[in-house]
Parts: C-alpha cells; structure tokens; sequence
C-alpha cells in the first residue's frame, strides 16, 4: 500500500498533456461514419468506372452534364482571352525580328509557288471536266463545321481537347479535325480525329495519341506512303513509320495524309491532301526494315484554339 | 455554408484548370484543382474532403468527357486521406499544406496513369515522371496563395483551448 502510495503521488505531482481537442467530430460512431461515407464514394467511383467503360449508359447524362458546363467554359475563355492574348504578344516580341526576316523571304518563295499552282489548278480543273473525271474524296466532299476548344489536355498523358460542337451540328465518331491557321490555307492542318461525341459537345483525339495512326504519304515523292504516329519521346515530334528504305525521303518534305490506297474494301476515312507536317530528320539503320524519320507537326498541339470538323455533306 | 463556398471554389479551380491554365503546357501535370481541394480538406476534414473529391472529380470527368469515375476516385481518396491528416497530426502546422500537396501530387500522377494501364489505356510511366518535379515545383508554388485564400474563406475550426493540463486525482 505505501509502495502504491509513492506511485500515485509522483503521477499527481507531474501534469500529464492531453492531445488538444481537434475540433473535428472523433468518437467511435463518427469513426465509423468516416468510414461508411469514405467506402460509399470508393464504391460510387468504381461502379462508375466500370459503367462508364463497359457501356453507353451514362453516356447522355454526362452529355448533359458536358452541355450544361458549355456556357461555363466558353465564358471562362473569354475572360481568360485579354491575359493571353497580353501573354502571346510578349512572347512574339521577342521572336518578331528573326521571324520577320524569314517570313520576308519565304513571302518571296510562295508568290513564286502560287503563280506556278494557280496554273496547275486551272489546267487541272479543265482536265476533269474534260474527262467527267471522279476521283476518291477530297476536302471539298465535307461540309465544314467551325468549334472553339473549351478544354485542353489535362495532364501529360491526356492527349485529347473538347471542342464546342457535337452531334447537333453533325458531326459523329470518326469526323476529321483540322487546325484552319496550320498548313496551306485553303486545306489546314490534322489535328486529330473526333473520339466521342454528345450533343453540343464532342472530344478530339489528337495526332500525338498513341492510338492515333495516318496513312501519310510524301507531297513530293507520292510513292512514299507510310504511317504517321506519335514517336516514343515529346509529342512535338511525330515518326512517319513502315516506309521501304527505297525511295528516299528527304529532310524539309512536306507529308500528307494519303488517303485511301487501291481498290481494297478498307477505305481512309481521311481524303487525300491534309498536310501532317515537315520531315525533319531521316535516317536508315542496318537493324530496321525502314527509314526512321520524324515529322514536325504543322499544328501546335499544345495551344488549339479553334478548330474545323470535317462532317461528310450527306450526314445532316 | 462551408459547402456552398467550397462548392463555388471549386467549381471556379475547375474552370481555370479547364479552359484556362491547361493551355499553357506546365500546368497540364500542375493542378489547381487538386491544391484547393486538399487546402480545403485540410482544413475541413475527411468527410468534407472526401465528399469534394467525388463532386469535383465527377465534374472534370464530364466537362472533359472522360471515364466517370477515375478522377472522382483519385480525388476522394486524396481529399479522404488529407482531410484525416488535417483532422490529426497536421493541426496548425506550417509545412502540412506543402507536405499534402507534394504527397498527394505524386501519388495522383502515379494513380492516374495504374488506372488507365488497369483499363489497358496507354498508360506512359515516362511521361508522367519526366513532367513530375514541374508538377510539384507549380502545385508548391500555387499552396501559398491557394491555402492563404482557403484559410480566409474556411477559418480553421475553433480548438477551444489548445493545451490542456489533466491532473490525475486520486
């Protein structure tokens, strides 16, 4: 009993520190609670996953929910223009001077180019009509429908944009996508091709996407056909892939999509003619079956502001 | 109250993050989603956390027009588990906000790219590592001014006393 004694007393002589309150609910039936409340939403994620990736059923509730948030972002992007819009201006300041010089002379090039081309074009349009000619589909065979991107890639391995335009203004799963400032003017610059679609608001999967893949071919050498895909470092650079090592591509070539080849029952879904991008470097090794050369985009993937849907004229 | 205001800042993260700051390339592995959602946990608990994960990850999921669900589930469990730490070890620390921040981006980035490869999407481990310490420079940097605003529009709950001495009776 003293022994005890001597214990209790040395306890009552110290101060003992409780943990401060945290002000946050923590009996055992909140606990509990906690737990509950975090399992259900666990739960709601997974079976919305599972939904969403197996079937269709969500699909007209999250294009609901996609055209309701539509206004949103448009005005978010609109508030948000006059600071990018200051941002772009500082940064072509400081490529203004080197780029004036070169636009200078590549102006010169292309007044060349063009009085060359409008000839072929005049001569080329009296041909077919001549000859009652009916070639594959061209860029002419699709009716333009004009969106703003409303939301951009979200992380580094999203290589997707959502664009202001869905199934109202025809466009459907597959429909081509063009940037209208990449590329010759007349035509654009692929972008991409149209991945899901609801009513006021579709997603475009982007050239860079692993799963992306064009039949390409070479402007100035057209047997040069191969496929254009995303290379296995930065998305700036694309590789044109399954080209023979014979004929040779040649650095500075423009590629174009190829349309569809022959007479075999598999058709392009792209017309003929959309420019990709310029070869930037070509090499062949001793260990590969073809050419390895990479291809820079015309169109800068990293800031799409508005893009052209490509909808074929009988779809509305 | 605290719901309505949480509902409205974070709908205005996802706004920005959407249409404004994905544009220019680093803030497509930064987000400012993911640091107002755990600035707000932090300092509003696990339920609340975890509840504003689902909502907010359910709402970048449709305006993107992904899978349903795998932001929601990221999110929750971010915001869940922040939102404990908040509720726990974290109280009034200085670096917490910065420690969940840096965490969280790491996990959320790795999380991100196990799901798609569990749904056989493309999932380039790569690319997500070489984009992750821009990823936490930016979500570090936007802490502070992020945090600062949470802090004034969710004041940290009332403590009572913060220490208290117990003596032991007889």
């Amino acid at each position: 009993m003293p022994r005890n004694r001597t214990v209790r007393l040395a306890v009552l002589g110290s101060s003992v520190q409780r943990a401060a309150p945290s002000g946050f609910p923590s009996s055992r039936s909140s606990a509990l609670k906690r737990r509950i409340v975090v399992g259900a939403l666990v739960l709601a994620s997974l079976v919305l996953i599972t939904v969403s990736f197996r079937s269709t059923a969500l699909d007209g509730v999250q294009g609901a929910g996609a055209t309701v948030l539509r206004p949103f972002e448009v005005a978010a992007g609109r508030v948000a223009r006059p600071f990018r819009d200051t941002v772009a201006w500082f940064r072509g300041l400081v490529d203004a001077k080197n780029e004036n010089k070169k636009l200078r002379l590549q102006v010169a090039e292309l007044r060349r180019q063009v009085i060359v081309e409008a000839t072929a074009l005049q001569q080329n349009a009296e041909l077919r009509k001549a000859l009652d000619y009916h070639g594959p589909p061209s860029i002419g065979s699709f009716r333009r429908v004009n969106a703003a991107v409303l939301a951009n890639p979200q992380s580094a391995i999203d290589d997707s944009v959502v664009i202001s335009a869905g199934s109202a203004q025809g466009i459907v799963p597959g429909s081509i996508v063009i940037e209208p400032t990449g590329g010759s003017e007349d035509v654009g610059a692929l972008v991409g091709t149209v991945d899901r679609v609801v009513h006021n608001v579709a997603r475009v999967m982007l050239l860079t996407d692993n799963e992306s893949a064009v039949t390409s071919a070479d402007l100035a050498n057209p047997q040069v056909v191969g496929v254009v895909r995303r290379g296995g470092g930065s998305s700036n650079v694309l590789i044109l892939d399954r080209v023979p090592k014979e004929p040779r591509v040649t650095v500075g070539d423009t590629i174009i999509t190829a349309g569809t080849l022959g007479q075999g029952p598999l058709r392009s879904k792209f017309p003929r003619g959309i420019p990709i991008g310029t070869v930037v470097s070509q090499s062949n090794s001793d260990a590969s079956l073809f050419q390895n050369i990479q291809v820079r985009p015309f169109v800068d993937f990293s800031s799409i502001q508005s893009v052209i849907v490509l909808v074929p004229k009988t779809s509305r | 109250m605290d719901a309505l205001k949480a509902a409205v800042v974070l709908f205005v993260a996802s706004l920005l993050q959407l249409s404004v700051l994905t544009e220019y390339r680093p803030f497509r592995t930064a987000s400012v989603v993911l640091v107002a959602l755990l600035s707000i946990a932090l300092l509003r608990g696990s339920i609340f956390g975890a509840l504003a994960g689902f909502l907010t990850g359910l709402l970048l999921d449709t305006a993107t027009l992904g899978t349903l669900g795998i932001t929601s589930l990221l999110l929750t469990v971010g915001g869940f588990w922040i939102g404990r730490y908040g509720e726990t070890t974290a109280r009034d620390r200085f670096h917490a906000p910065f420690l969940s921040v840096a965490v969280v981006t790491v996990l959320y980035a790795f999380g991100q790219l196990l799901l798609r490869f569990m749904l056989g999407e493309p999932a380039p481990a790569g690319l997500v590592a070489h984009g992750l310490p821009g990823a936490l420079l930016l979500n570090l940097l936007l802490t502070l001014p992020v945090y600062a605003l949470a802090r004034r529009l969710f004041p940290p709950l009332e403590l009572g006393d913060r220490v208290r001495e117990v003596r032991l009776l007889g």
